[in-house]
């Protein structure tokens, strides 16, 4: 048992954390309201999936901290407002530019900040960039691994600001991908949920 | 009388539905509510229910009775979304167009149900040019029920309604509100109009 995914019950969370394709890497599902009877300390990851309504986890703020500092690893996707529930981030929320690719020559500027991450061995800048709903202002010392076209991160690890580790992205894949839209969010699911598995996920034996 | 409408996605401060529906929310028409904060006693003096894209529909079970009270007095329930966990037994787990192609998003106006009477289903098709929003598969409809609009060759039963023989009425659209397609504000408005007015009783 080593990764539990947060389980809101949208069709969408449905499809993506219960259909065939990425059940797998999920060990078990818990709803929000069943977090206290769940102990998070037993879990190397606790993922948290695109649109989870962050007033369904703030009850838990201090229970995730906790198990954050006892080096527990969470993964928050987009859309979350993780920064409710989760410490030291900080966001800014963007008008969404659904129309970018319209636009002659477009580019929506999103660019891998470390080349040399496990990451990116799995997925590729097309896989990231679907669209944009704001960016972070993260702590000095975090690694930034994905940028706007302003430079400013869209996700990014942050090991400093308590014992463990925290995934962060303002991108959201599953919301997307569980609404059967979006070819480039399942792509970045398929790279990134094996990435999670082999390089999070200590008891993994994928 | 009042329309119960789910805000289930995440918003601070909370508010529900944007300007589409404030009118009808400062009028008292529509009666907002938190997911969480949903109790059967809501039900009990709606006159019809409103549901979204966002709606846990694990949580949502528990309200099976309600519901059903609901739609037995004669109530009705705009069903938008992808219904992945039926409350009824009549309704069927939604079905995905399997590797859509863009002729397999034009819509077709099958019934002028009065939600969508005399509108143009063309003006939904698309968003800047970009079809897919409205829809991308169907919600199988019971025994029974109407097809309002389709999509594509296929006949795609993307929207219907169902007078449920028991009591009440569903419509359904098996994609996010459909109120919030395309790029003309004042047929928006509309839609959200008339859905309120629909749920309401007073648009037969």
């Amino acid at each position: 048992m080593s990764v539990l995914a947060i389980h809101p019950g949208a069709a969408y969370h449905i499809e993506s954390l219960e259909g065939p394709r990425y059940a797998g890497y999920f060990d078990r599902l818990v709803r929000p309201e069943d977090l206290a009877t769940v102990d998070l300390a037993t879990f190397d990851v606790v993922f948290v999936p695109c649109r989870t309504p962050a007033d369904r986890m703030i009850e838990h703020k201090e229970r995730l901290r906790a198990y954050l500092d006892q080096g527990g690893t969470i993964i928050a996707t987009g859309e979350t407002a993780c920064e409710a529930f989760l410490p030291g981030i900080r966001f800014t929320p963007q008008p969404t530019n659904w129309w970018w690719w319209l636009e002659p020559g477009a580019d929506l500027g999103v660019r891998i900040a470390s080349p040399g991450h496990s990451l990116f061995s799995h997925i590729g800048e097309g896989d990231i960039t679907w669209h944009l709903h704001g960016w972070f202002d993260p702590p000095d010392g975090v690694e930034v691994l994905a940028v706007n076209g302003e430079g400013r991160p869209i996700l990014y690890i942050d090991e400093v600001t308590t014992g463990g580790r925290m995934v962060i992205t303002s991108l959201d894949p599953m919301f997307h991908h569980g609404s059967h839209f979006m070819p480039a969010t399942t792509r970045f699911l398929d790279g990134f949920l094996p990435w999670m598995r082999e390089t999070l996920d200590k008891g993994a034996s994928a | 009388m009042t329309v119960l409408m789910i805000q289930s996605h995440y918003q601070a401060p909370f508010t529900m539905g944007g300007a589409l529906f404030s009118r009808h929310i400062e009028a008292g028409t529509v009666c907002p509510v938190r997911e969480m904060a949903l109790t059967e006693a809501h039900f009990a003096t709606a006159t019809g229910l409103i549901t979204s894209t966002h709606l846990d529909q694990i949580g949502f079970q528990r309200f099976h009775g309600a519901v059903k009270a609901l739609l037995d007095r004669g109530g009705r329930w705009i069903l938008n979304g992808h219904i992945l966990r039926p409350i009824l037994p009549e309704l069927s787990v939604f079905q995905p167009i399997a590797m859509p192609k863009r002729a397999d998003f034009e819509q077709i106006r099958l019934y002028d149900h009065p939600v969508f009477a005399g509108l143009d289903q063309k003006a939904l098709e698309t968003n800047r040019g970009v079809a897919g929003f409205y829809g991308r598969g169907h919600n199988p409809p019971p025994e029974g029920a109407r097809v309002i609009n389709a999509l594509g060759a296929a006949r795609t039963p993307v929207d219907w309604v169902w007078a449920r023989p028991q009591g009440g009425e569903v419509l359904c659209h098996a994609g996010n509100e459909f109120w919030a397609c395309g790029d003309d504000a004042a047929l928006k408005q509309e839609l959200a109009d008339r859905a309120v007015a629909w749920v309401n009783g007073e648009l037969n």
